[in-house]
């Protein structure tokens, strides 16, 4: 009993030990898992980039940078990369960084069980030429392959082996699922999925701190209105995201700041381009024919949605990937321009002067304010005589039922993983085949498109590649692939003093982050 | 006797084996859980793979029928959403609830039955119709809105008292209580008195209408008459006479402040398995959503079973009746 109570006693003064430069964040989404190679999600990725780190990682501007590799270079015939590793690099649990620890994480985040796989799917092989260096071959040519996988984080051989996380475990458990063994700055101290995580700063990491924390904690919390309680209340230091409707009030109040940025994810309209007939029935479908498309296009105000629904923290979007991003078209970055009577012309000239009536799907919990964007453009339309039906439903439904083709016309946010024009044609503009196209659920097919996409894919001149992704981004504006609306805002809320860097990926990094003294 | 006893215990399982079927035919309207489980980046195959070894492509008489059959052993799966097993997630949640719902169901009593006397004795004066009028106001704001309010108050605006979770835990045995730090105590007010708010209006309006009845009766007359003091005539002999319903309606209102305590612990961000469900329906967690509604199920019928066989044991006209029907 006494060794219980002092047990007890000893639990209690942990707990409440005050941590001089201690920071607690929030966020709505707890990471699924610690394992850097289950799943492939923001939330998840962005946590473990604090604890794991990759061969190369992105800045506080997005561009590559060296990590675990000190330099890279194209192999000689152009059929894939060298990298150089940094020496004298340690896990967390004390074991030696080595070209060993590269092969095995390829293996383990390449393994059908992982859900990394697809970065590696232009890897033919992985090959050690000594401890330091690794050359990955690739199966043509592939310039943009180490800015996909700045996310591909290395675990230690040894410790995987001796701990039976051999293989990420999706819908089990293993060791690699609770606890984490990376070279990155923070350590994993404690893990509680769903209540709180724990980091501590990683004392013999390579790199030189540029922080000033003691002890980070994580706690998501899913309600918004609680978290804005929380941080105004000051039990929380920084939360992401704040909602929309909250943004001009934390703005005001004392002691809290707002950061505003934008994030890479356009938010568009998609539609059905293969189907003979409307949803309902009730005719031919017209979202079959360019003009009617168009028509939609220069019907929806953009401008009005970002100045009333997105009280003006977005960006008007013209293509399938911001401004900024790598492959991002200049030459095609104007928006159609608001023209009611130019859409109504349109719209008679492809036979449907009294318009007609179909149904527009849409999220209500995926994206900032969705369900009212949808809302708007509902009745943007109902001015050029199209009555839209809205279905709005939470995204555990929605994804079902765009694969079961159950749409007229739909939401959607895309944000490339890659941060490069090519990964939205690959996934959005491609006809869909076999493991391309995979998230076109209209079915829009060009065959200059899917004939560009290998071409891109392995073009190493920059300016070449640049004109093909040029003629791609025409080619989906002059045939209304999508409508592009805007880029989504990323809305952070920290507490007075403290410095963070937003990064449009929407990664938090807490080697960035700064308490005041 | 035995018979009636076994009669309900049969009545009982069915009712549970009925909800367990009621909840898996919901299930695949709730969504897909594979697409929180993969991400954009992943293929059709590894769609497929998932679905198999998750055994979602089975008609939900099997998947339930699977579900049963594991859980008579005592296995209630892996959480899709953390992929450890159900059983353990609830055990470690279970205390944050129950001390919770222990905390509001005891605010509840004392202060509804005391604020009930109170109004009762003081049917007409100005601090009873004040109470009463506050009270209703208590009933019909929903109870997100009042926890909101709360936080607003006293974390915001007075800084008295965290906004969000349960504070520091101390772990004794398997049980992580709140009890004994100083956040942990601080940390549960709010949520208490969210959760406990509409049971205590319950309860004082209950205790109320009971005592201003009980205070007619003639026996209060005498007692008034015989000159004992006021006190002892309101709460020795008038109180303890209206305890019976209150008892019988606090006991069957303690399953409901377990389950009511969802909207509670979403406010408050309190680690409690009611957040847990509602967490795994947002990621469609068919196991941890199974086995959550089963326990709450259990809970209810298993209240319902003891409160029918304490009747029988309470009122022999209910033996009488087995009896004869048999």
């Amino acid at each position: 009993m006494a060794r219980l109570s002092l047990a007890v006693a000893l639990t209690v003064l942990v707990g409440t030990t005050t941590h001089a430069s201690e920071f607690r964040w929030a966020s709505t989404t707890d990471p699924q898992t610690m394992d850097p190679h289950a799943v492939n999600s923001t939330p998840v990725l962005s946590f473990l980039n604090n604890v794991y780190e990759g061969l190369v990682r992105r800045g506080k501007d997005m561009t590559l940078e060296p990590s675990l590799a000190t330099s890279w270079e194209p192999l000689e015939n152009g059929g894939g990369w060298r990298f150089y590793l940094r020496e004298g690099v340690t896990f967390h649990d004390g074991s030696a960084f080595t070209a060993e620890d590269v092969l095995w994480s390829y293996q383990r985040a390449s393994s059908v069980l992982a859900d990394t796989a697809s970065w590696f799917s232009p890897v033919a092989a992985m090959v050690a030429k000594d401890d330091y260096t690794v050359e990955i071959r690739t199966k043509a040519p592939n310039p943009i392959f180490p800015d996909s996988i700045a996310n591909w984080m290395i675990m230690d051989k040894g410790w995987s082996d001796a701990n039976e996380a051999q293989y990420p475990a999706k819908d089990g458990e293993n060791y690699a699922t609770l606890h984490a063994n990376g070279t990155g700055p923070f350590l994993l101290v404690e893990r509680d999925p769903g209540l709180s995580t724990v980091l501590e700063p990683n004392s013999d990491w390579w790199g030189e701190a540029e922080h000033n924390l003691t002890r980070a904690t994580f706690t998501p919390i899913q309600n918004p209105a609680t978290a804005v309680a929380a941080l105004l209340s000051g039990d929380i230091d920084m939360i992401n995201p704040v909602p929309i409707q909250d943004a001009a009030r934390l703005e005001q109040a004392p002691g809290v700041d707002l950061i505003r940025g934008t994030e890479t994810r356009v938010i568009m309209l998609g539609f059905d381009q293969t189907s003979p007939e409307l949803l309902s029935g009730a005719g031919p479908n017209p979202f079959l024919d360019e003009r009617v498309r168009r028509a939609v296009s220069m019907a929806v105000n953009v401008p009005a949605i970002l100045q009333t629904i997105m009280r003006g923290s977005a960006e008007p979007a013209s293509q399938l990937v911001p401004a900024g991003l790598r492959g991002y078209s200049e030459a095609n970055a104007a928006r159609p321009d608001l023209d009611l009577d130019g859409a109504r012309a349109l719209l008679a000239e492809a036979g449907y002067p009294d318009g007609f009536s179909f149904e527009l799907k849409c999220t209500n919990d995926r994206y900032l304010n969705d369900a009212s964007v949808c809302q708007a453009v509902v009745a943007m339309l109902a001015q050029i005589g199209l009555e839209v039906t809205l279905d709005a439903m939470p995204v555990r439904n929605y994804w079902t039922e765009l694969r079961a083709d159950n749409f007229d016309m739909y939401l959607l946010g895309w944000s490339p993983g890659t941060f490069d024009a090519e990964h939205p044609l690959r996934f959005l503009a491609h006809t869909p085949v076999a493991d391309l196209g995979t998230w076109n659920f209209g079915g829009y097919s060009n065959a200059r498109i899917d004939a560009l996409l290998p071409l891109i894919q392995s073009e190493i001149d920059e300016s070449a590649r640049q004109a093909m992704l040029d003629e791609t981004a025409a080619i989906l504006q002059q045939e209304v692939a999508y409508v592009p609306l805007y880029v989504q805002p990323l809305l952070w809320g920290v507490r007075d003093g403290i410095t963070v860097t937003q990064r449009p990926d929407n990664f938090f990094m807490l080697r960035w982050v700064n308490l005041a003294d | 006797m035995l018979a009636y006893i076994l009669r309900r215990v049969f009545q009982s399982a069915v009712v549970l084996l009925v909800v367990g079927l009621v909840a898996f035919s919901m299930f695949r309207f709730v969504g897909d859980p594979v697409d929180n489980m993969l991400g954009q980046e992943r293929t059709q195959a590894d769609v497929e793979r998932l679905r198999e070894t998750l055994g979602l492509d089975d008609p939900f008489p099997v998947q339930y029928w699977n579900f049963l059959g594991e859980a008579f052993q005592g296995n209630f799966g892996m959480s899709y959403r953390q992929g450890r097993p159900v059983a353990e997630i609830l055990m470690e949640r279970a205390p944050a609830t129950l001390e919770l719902a222990a905390v509001s169901g005891l605010f509840a009593m004392s202060l509804g039955i005391g604020l009930g006397v109170f109004t009762a004795i003081r049917r007409d004066g100005f601090a009873a119709n004040a109470i009463m009028t506050v009270s209703l106001v208590g009933v019909s704001l929903p109870t997100f809105l009042i926890g909101i309010l709360l936080i607003y108050l006293f974390s915001v605006e007075l800084g008295w008292l965290p906004s969000f979770g349960r504070g520091d835990v101390v772990r004794v045995g398997g049980w992580s209580t709140g009890f004994l730090t100083e956040s942990g105590l601080k940390a549960l007010i709010l949520p208490s008195i969210t959760l406990g708010l509409y049971q205590m209006t319950l309860i004082m309006r209950l205790v109320r209408s009971e005592m201003l009845e009980v205070l007619r009766t003639d026996y209060i007359r005498f007692a008034r008459a015989r000159g004992l003091r006021e006190r002892t005539v309101n709460f020795r002999h008038a109180l303890k006479n209206t305890m019976v319903p209150v008892i019988t309606v606090t006991g069957l209102q303690l399953g409901s402040i377990i389950a009511f305590a969802i909207i509670t612990e979403t406010v408050f961000q309190w680690p409690g398995v009611g957040l847990l469900f509602i967490n795994a329906i947002q990621f469609v967690d068919i196991p941890v959503m199974a086995a959550y509604l089963m326990l709450i199920s259990v809970m209810f019928v298993g209240i319902n079973l003891i409160v029918d066989l304490l009747y029988v044991a309470i009122d022999p006209r209910l033996r009488g009746d087995t009896a004869r029907g048999h």
